[in-house]
């Protein structure tokens, strides 16, 4: 599967993967230094306590060194350094650390939208013109209409506040207080992935139509073969090569669509972290949070480009 | 025999029918884009009913019990201050509007002569032009938006200028293509044979055999430019109090979900409802201007 040109495509890949960072952050970092008023100086801090703070920061440097010193903590230690706010919390660590959490939310969004997509889409295609397949194109512009939040406070509204009523008070979604695990990650999950899987459920329509039209399809209806085997062994593998295409908007969709849902639900992930650190002018945080997501995004599009040689056999790098 | 004569001997006038009143035909005979342009005219009316007249002032406090849900007085009900709710949801409107139409026609303005230029010359210039939007694809649209922000400091018009930073690939890649696409062909070598001058021959010739699509992709970046702001708001970095947005209304409501239900329903449907009519507008006219295309 994976020749030796792959291998090499892979590692130039990583390597511009790297750049790429890079220059973002970099791109960040001058543009957050021209502030006017950094953090520090909201504090009640005067005189030499100032300065003293300031120094510690390296904030009392002209700007390419700040610059330079950022640049060589990035690529020689990972060092993000340190939070404005709160003195003394390391940035690279706790990045690391809701970037697992994050991960969770967006991995279970990524398989329920691709998941739930390629069913309703296939069902669609199979069922071309009849009141399912209206049905289903109608709810799909629907679907990308609503906004993540909006689904989520329907559903909030739905599996918390109504079953809450109905139910006494025993068996309901709780809002907050957030310990992780599958039953509070599956209605985040959903509301992050539902507008996603109808464009997806869109797409694997379409281009499902095209596949089952073709010969090699007649063919083997001809054989003999179970309509299942027909639809998912032989049409549905080349009818997911146009969806791969999307996958990669798809996870920068579902990264950014994270920032909400994560605040929405109170979820302690990078998107809360982003989204606090702005209000809080914590610039500090803001560029390495802001890095790590440049390096998702980079990872990301690799590793769609790799789902097409895992598909395709005659695709190669 | 004579009425056969009489009906020979009227001219035949062949009808005319141009793209745009083809178009415009194939647009109404498509129920759902019908229903929307009715109902985004309804809405520019009531965004330009609340620049005279609301049913309360939008920022006025305490007209109404804390979270007292929809009567007589408050159609809407009230919100955590009491404000009306519908007043506030009208102004909101104001904002949803002008930073979804504002955007898409800076989008416009900045995407198209860049796209037509690099499709045109083709050369350095695309190279570089396609380089740049591709570095823009790479970065998560709505945090380098909500980046540009915190940098210019939250205004209607910042919020505006962060979007269309983070939107204006989609416009140029489109005219880029129709550039590169119309520039072979024959008109257009005729055009360059009887000596028209560049801008001539990309605003006179190539742009309007573009417009289609680009009506078409402005029509869609509407909802898009909405659903931005939307976010920004609602994470509390777009649109600053007292003035009222659709996503903030929507994130004041999430914390109040429990007991006043009512205040998150009015802002989430107002602005799903909204995007929707966009999208199927945008879609209609992607059929009618485009029918080739059809699904």
């Amino acid at each position: 599967m994976f020749t030796r040109g792959t291998l090499i495509y892979m590692g130039q890949r990583i390597v511009m993967i790297g750049f790429t960072v890079l220059a973002v952050s970099s791109i960040v970092f001058l543009l957050i230094h021209r502030l006017p008023g950094d953090a520090l100086f909201n504090e009640k801090l005067h005189g030499q306590a100032y300065k003293e703070l300031l120094h510690h920061y390296g904030l009392d440097q002209p700007l390419y060194l700040q610059y330079w010193n950022f640049v060589v903590g990035v690529v020689t230690r990972g060092d993000l350094g340190e939070s404005l706010v709160n003195r003394g919390l390391k940035i690279t660590p706790l990045v690391l650390r809701e970037t697992g959490i994050s991960a969770q939310v967006g991995g279970f969004a990524l398989i329920f939208t691709i998941g739930l997509g390629i069913v309703l889409g296939v069902f669609a295609a199979v069922r071309q013109n009849t009141w399912l397949d209206y049905l289903l194109t109608t709810t799909s512009v629907i679907g990308y209409s609503m906004p993540n939040f909006v689904i989520a406070a329907f559903l909030i509204l739905i599996f918390g506040v109504w079953l809450q009523n109905q139910t006494g008070g025993t068996f309901y979604y709780q809002l907050g207080g957030w310990k992780g695990g599958i039953g509070q990650l599956w209605l985040p999950a959903f509301a992050l992935g539902f507008p996603y899987a109808s464009i997806v459920a869109r797409l694997t329509r379409a281009s499902m139509l095209e596949v089952i039209r073709q010969d090699y399809i007649r063919t083997a209806r001809a054989k003999g073969l179970r309509e299942s085997v027909i639809l998912i062994r032989h049409a549905l593998r080349n009818a997911l090569i146009p969806v791969i295409t999307i996958l990669g908007p798809l996870v920068i969709g579902i990264i950014t669509g994270s920032v909400v849902i994560e605040n929405f639900f109170g979820i302690p992930g990078l998107g809360k972290e982003f989204a606090q650190s702005i209000l809080n002018r914590d610039y500090a945080i803001v560029i390495g949070v802001f890095t790590m997501y440049a390096a998702l995004v980079g990872l990301a599009n690799l590793l769609v480009d790799l789902a097409y040689v895992v598909i395709d056999p005659r695709i190669r790098y | 025999m004579a009425t056969a004569a009489a009906v020979l001997a009227q001219p035949i006038e062949p009808e005319q029918a141009s793209l745009w009143s083809d178009a415009w035909r194939r647009l109404r005979r498509n129920r759902f884009a019908l229903i929307s342009s009715v109902y985004l005219a309804f809405l520019v009316g009531v965004a330009l009913l609340a620049l005279v007249w609301t049913p309360y002032r939008m920022s006025a406090i305490g007209l109404a019990q804390i979270y007292s849900g929809p009567s007589a007085a408050h159609l809407l009900g009230a919100d955590e201050l009491g404000r009306d709710i519908l007043s506030r949801l009208m102004v909101g409107a104001q904002v949803s509007l002008v930073v979804g139409v504002g955007t898409q026609l800076l989008v416009l303005a900045v995407g198209v002569p860049l796209g037509l230029i690099a499709g045109y010359y083709k050369g350095v210039v695309d190279t570089v032009l396609t380089f740049i939007i591709n570095v823009f694809y790479g970065i998560p649209d709505v945090l380098l938006a909500m980046i540009l922000v915190f940098i210019l400091g939250p205004s209607l018009t910042n919020i505006i200028i962060a979007i269309v930073a983070t939107r204006w690939m989609d416009m140029a890649r489109l005219a880029r293509g129709q550039a590169l696409t119309l520039r072979e062909r024959e008109f257009v070598e005729a055009g360059r044979a009887a000596g028209a001058r560049p801008g001539k021959m990309l605003f006179g010739h190539i742009l309007p055999n573009a417009l289609g699509p680009i009506i078409v992709q402005a029509t869609l970046g509407i909802p898009a430019a909405i659903l931005f702001e939307a976010f920004l708001s609602f994470l509390g970095v777009g649109v600053q109090p007292p003035t009222p947005s659709w996503g903030s209304m929507a994130n004041e409501g999430v914390q109040a979900i429990q007991y006043a239900p009512h205040m998150v329903i009015a802002p989430s449907i107002a602005l799903s409802v909204t995007l929707m009519a966009f999208n199927f507008l945008g879609d209609g006219l992607r059929d009618a201007l485009d029918p080739r295309s059809r699904r």
